[in-house]
């Protein structure tokens, strides 16, 4: 059973999309349920020793898990596809920019102006804002465009809104009301998990030829949170 | 509505809004009036937790667009050549090449720790959770490719037309001991002279390789004659061929040998 398991943990893993206790009851314990922690259990040691992978239970009441590499990272060659290593090159910069941006950046794409409501009443000039605190406009920096079809990315937003949410990369919740409703992105628990506001931050301080104290606040949050 | 106006940290709209629903509410008398000013406070408060968060950001002055532009160098932008097409990248300012994001991925993977995406080397099978019933196949396939993962790439074709060769081999030497008893049923053969080749000690190896099958597979035996050298025949498949073989005893014995000692 608990190789089974461990297989089975394996092949769902491919596509990186969470993996529901419910399935793994389903398709591999089955007529074991009673065992099932002890399955769970020993199928867990089984890829961190075999495997040096860790699975980790990402949400507790609806009960999915992912699993995470366990080892230190290699310096060197790091087997993976190309169009994976772009993948999380694109990730990485996105999840950089919510961070540093403060944890949480709206989704301008998706917030046309709103007609007016009649309840309230100013007098607008119309701010045409370049927002550098929304993320498509930040992507558009490097020549990433959500409406346009990306030479590497093809369809990019729904790289990013649905591959990388459905993967728990990202998290897309709606700001409340918010009329039509807004949204705002923020790190998912995966990338909690595989990487740290630490490592993001070395990464900027990195691409940016600077030291990670440079950016007071951010630093500090980085260093308090494990 | 004019949310954007309000974020702006120059602005004092917010202010100005709040102290006109104050005024407001002073002549609220109804409930649905008072669900309205509630609602207000509502977003007045999410819109004043952005701002506080903006701020927040350009204490530590974190510059997007200074960011944008060293991402672009790191992945080596080429801001001197003028583009002339077409393209996607149809920004002024520079050339992006196109294993920009490859670049990029490559310094990404360095800070995740993703587990790798787990595939057969030997790839022939398809990956969804299957029936039970082959599930246990898959799992000694699974093994098997689990141990060789350490192998180079290239020597997965390799391996596969060996499989055949092996037992072609196998057969060769299951024949030449049959003959050789069917001539002279009652004088077995020394193993060492069966299987050592003079001339190559790989040959050899690849002899006892061989001749292991064969003993597994119950087609031959070994056994120690009087001196305690180890003697090969063809086993005598009967009828119940099997039945007897399973009976007799099954050892496992390790031989070792090396160049010193073939020569």
């Amino acid at each position: 059973q608990v190789s089974e398991l461990v297989q089975f943990l394996l092949v769902k893993d491919q596509k990186k999309i969470p993996i529901k206790r419910t399935d793994m009851l389903k398709n591999v314990i089955r007529e074991y349920r009673d065992a099932y922690a002890e399955i769970v259990d020993r199928a867990g040691r089984t890829l961190q020793q075999v495997f040096g992978l860790r699975l980790v239970e990402i949400d507790t009441k609806r009960h999915t898990y992912i699993l995470i590499n366990n080892l230190p990272r290699a310096e060197g060659e790091y087997l993976c596809r190309d169009k994976e290593k772009e993948k999380m090159g694109l990730l990485l910069v996105i999840l950089s920019f919510i961070f540093m941006k403060g944890n949480s950046v709206k989704d301008s794409e998706s917030s046309p102006k709103p007609p007016p409501m009649p309840h309230f009443s100013f007098a607008p000039p119309p701010l045409t804002p370049l927002f550098p605190g929304a993320l498509w406009e930040f992507l558009n920096l490097l020549r990433v465009y959500p409406g346009k079809q990306h030479r590497v990315f093809g369809d990019v937003r729904k790289l990013v809104t649905d591959e990388f949410v459905r993967q728990k990369y990202l998290e897309n919740t709606p700001i409340p009301l918010t009329d039509p409703p807004e949204f705002k992105y923020q790190w998912g628990p995966r990338a909690e998990k595989e990487t740290s506001k630490k490592d993001v931050l070395n990464f900027v301080a990195k691409i940016q030829g600077k030291d990670p104290t440079f950016w007071a606040s951010q630093y500090s949050e980085a260093e308090a949170t494990p | 509505e004019n949310r954007e106006a309000m974020l702006n940290s120059k602005s004092n709209r917010l202010t100005e809004a709040l102290e006109e629903a104050n005024r407001l509410f002073d002549g609220v008398c109804r409930a649905r009036e008072a669900a309205l000013d509630a609602q207000f406070l509502v977003i007045a408060s999410n819109i004043g937790k952005e701002k506080a968060s903006e701020l927040h950001s350009e204490m530590s002055a974190f510059d997007s667009t200074a960011f944008a532009e060293d991402l672009l160098t790191f992945m080596g932008i080429n801001r001197t050549e003028v583009e002339e097409t077409d393209d996607s990248e149809d920004a002024p300012g520079g050339f992006l090449p196109s294993d920009a994001w490859q670049t990029m991925g490559e310094e990404a993977t360095k800070y995740f720790r993703r587990a790798p995406t787990f595939h057969y080397m030997m790839g022939s099978f398809k990956s969804e959770p299957p029936v039970p019933k082959q599930r246990i196949e898959r799992q000694k396939k699974a093994s098997r490719g689990k141990a060789e993962r350490a192998m180079p790439a290239q020597l997965k074709k390799m391996e596969e037309s060996h499989q055949e060769a092996t037992e072609k081999e196998v057969e060769r030497i299951l024949r030449i001991l049959q003959t050789h008893f069917e001539n002279d049923p009652n004088t077995p053969i020394s193993f060492f002279d069966f299987v050592i080749d003079p001339n190559s000690f790989a040959r050899t190896v690849e002899n006892m390789f061989h001749v292991s099958f064969l003993i597994r597979d119950g087609l031959a035996k070994i056994k120690l004659d009087e001196d305690e050298l180890p003697i090969i025949e063809p086993t005598k498949l009967s009828g119940r061929g099997d039945k007897d073989n399973r009976a007799g005893a099954r050892n496992q014995v390790v031989i070792s040998l090396d160049q010193k000692e073939w020569k």
